[in-house]
């Protein structure tokens, strides 16, 4: 028994847990090297080629492929429109959507009326394919809205709500919220069902209730949870397509660089448009690690404290 | 005793300000997300005559669009000996293979990775977690293009069990949610079964696996419920297996007579909606019950 007991600078362990170990995670190592690591340094070498759209040959460019992402990026509209638009939506949904899960949770956790059914209904939409809830949505807000505003409000022909450009981007991130709840509520409630009921009657003892009972108990107790929500969304602020193709397919007005990235690669005749669209993605990596790092050590820092 | 958590929970939340604003907002939410459902079931129901005169009111007269619709739900696949129509039984087909297989690959793979970096003492482990956590907070943009080429490299390309391994990783919070729950397993269960002389694939299938089928039945249904819905993957990997999503997306934009009206969209909604919306409300209480994430240091 001792024999087969070593020690080394991995711990101690037996020969036969070796085996077993390297055998199961074999698969999971390799998958990875191969789908995250090679990928991700194909993509970096994919920058600097070029392809023949005819032949099919390779040639390497140098910088010519970033230097032509970074033009599109910094003078071409419809880019700075994306750029403009990942923002303004990632901070829409953040500054309503996560407030609004998290009191929702608090909600369904103080199990208050109805909240069986309001946590069923939250999480309907996520199990709702995109491409069906949007069909539902896009047509209810451009055929029956107008004739309910025209049976409530008078004659007058009223516009779709996606149709009216004026209304479209507004009405697309309302969309987003709306059907947005469910695993976060899931998540922040499943939490919150996990604070000690001895904390909460403490608390209450010193006056405690409803909104104090959420800021000071219930949030900073759920913090590690919605720290790591925060931060896994701001990684997505440039690959979210906030429903953009389901709405239009490719021919969208709305802009964001998930849904132009993907438009991109759905559409492109041949490699030799990959290129370019792997340079952007360069850059836009450059710019969404360090601001997602910044983002995790403010939370780290200024997070409340469980105490 | 849970009546009595449950009284403490409640009582003296229950009549703020708060909460009162707040079931106002739930109750608007639940009145919206049903009216459309009931508003697209009902429109499924009427002819495009009618519909023109009577968008949201009830159908005066009912017509069954669903055997249409589900004869006409063809999907284009174009192929070297031209182009080839795909129906919704073998979209149904194929969405089950994709759904099920990629649900299972990509549940089992996050389990046992977890499983070992949670109870082997190997630094290795320690490793991986790191690796979970950082692929999480970094993000990677634009390098699709990229796996396409090595999809298509390794012949996984436009294959449903390709999709399969591509699927089967470790990374993200499932990973999170099963590490958690390994980590919490007392290590007496492990020692006594080693007592009895299990060895490791003993303990792993006979004692750590059947603890946690209840967070992997979960895991799986949502996966499964995220990869049936899924249409943008199969748009792009998988142009000659066609799924029922990927179907109803080419419904939602097809200028093809008969199927453009707003009743057949909303009969094919309908069509896909139904079963996913059976298999949520059969197991919503598990669906919607233990699943929990802790907080990313590192």
């Amino acid at each position: 028994m001792r024999a087969a007991k070593k020690t080394s600078r991995l711990g101690v362990f037996h020969r036969k847990d070796i085996l077993f170990y390297c055998a199961l995670m074999a698969y999971p190592v390799l998958q990875f090297v191969i789908f995250y690591i090679v990928v991700n340094a194909n993509s970096i070498l994919l920058a600097f080629r070029s392809y023949d759209t005819m032949t099919g040959a390779v040639t390497w460019v140098g910088f010519a492929n970033l230097k032509e992402a970074f033009r599109m990026m910094t003078q071409q509209l419809e880019l700075l429109d994306a750029m403009k638009n990942s923002f303004l939506a990632y901070f829409v949904t953040l500054v309503i959507g996560t407030p609004l899960a998290l009191l929702f949770s608090f909600y369904i956790y103080k199990e208050l009326p109805a909240s069986g059914i309001f946590r069923v209904l939250l999480f309907m939409p996520s199990i709702v394919s995109a491409i069906v809830m949007v069909t539902i949505f896009q047509f209810f807000s451009d055929r029956a809205v107008p004739e309910i505003f025209t049976k409530v409000f008078g004659a007058e022909t009223y516009q779709g709500l996606i149709e009216n450009p004026q209304t479209r981007f507004g009405t697309v991130m309302f969309y987003n919220i709306f059907v947005g709840f469910g695993t976060a509520t899931l998540m922040y409630s499943n939490a919150m069902d996990a604070i000690s009921p001895d904390q909460v009657d403490a608390a209450k003892l010193e006056g405690a209730v409803g909104i104090r009972e959420f800021v000071y108990i219930t949030f900073p107790m759920i913090y590690p949870t919605f720290s790591t929500f925060f931060i896994t969304g701001v990684a997505t602020i440039f690959t979210n397509q906030y429903n953009l193709y389901s709405f239009f397919g490719d021919g969208s007005s709305i802009q964001t660089y998930g849904y132009w990235l993907y438009v991109k690669v759905a559409g492109a005749a041949s490699q030799s448009e990959y290129p370019v669209l792997a340079a952007v993605g360069i850059f836009l990596t450059v710019i969404a690690v360090p601001l997602t790092l910044i983002v995790k050590k403010l939370l780290e820092k200024f997070g409340p404290s469980e105490d | 005793m849970q009546t009595v958590s449950k009284r403490l929970k409640s009582s003296e939340t229950r009549l703020s300000l708060l909460t009162v604003l707040l079931l106002i907002l739930l109750v608007l939410y639940a009145l919206m997300l049903v009216g459309l459902l009931v508003w697209a079931f009902l429109t499924s129901f009427k002819s495009q005559q009618e519909f023109r005169v009577n968008v949201i009111g009830l159908p005066q007269t009912w017509v069954w669009n669903y055997t249409f619709v589900f004869q006409m739900y063809l999907y284009p696949v174009f192929t070297e000996m031209g182009t080839q129509y795909v129906g919704m039984g073998l979209m149904f087909l194929y969405s089950l293979l994709y759904a099920v297989g990629c649900a299972f690959t990509a549940t089992l793979v996050p389990c046992i990775t977890s499983y070992l970096c949670a109870r082997f003492p190997y630094r290795f482990g320690k490793l991986i977690y790191l690796i979970v956590i950082v692929t999480m907070v970094i993000p990677i943009v634009g390098s699709q293009p990229s796996e396409i080429q090595v999809a298509k490299f390794l012949g996984f390309y436009d294959q449903i069990w390709g999709l399969w391994l591509m699927k089967a990783n470790f990374l993200g919070m499932y990973f999170l949610v099963f590490f958690g729950i390994f980590r919490g397993i007392p290590k007496e269960y492990e020692e006594a079964a080693k007592m009895d002389g299990a060895g490791n694939f003993a303990i792993l299938f006979r004692i750590m696996l059947p603890l946690v089928r209840n967070t992997f039945f979960v895991v799986m249904l949502i996966r499964f419920i995220e990869f049936w819905n899924d249409y943008q993957t199969p748009l792009i990997y998988l142009k000659s297996y066609p799924t029922v999503a990927l179907g109803m997306f080419n419904m939602a934009n097809t200028r093809e007579n008969g199927l453009s009206t707003v009743p057949m969209r909303m009969t094919g909604a309908m069509l896909m909606l139904l079963p996913i919306l059976a298999i949520f409300l059969v197991f919503q209480r598990r669906l919607i019950g233990n699943l929990t994430v802790g907080g990313i240091k590192g």
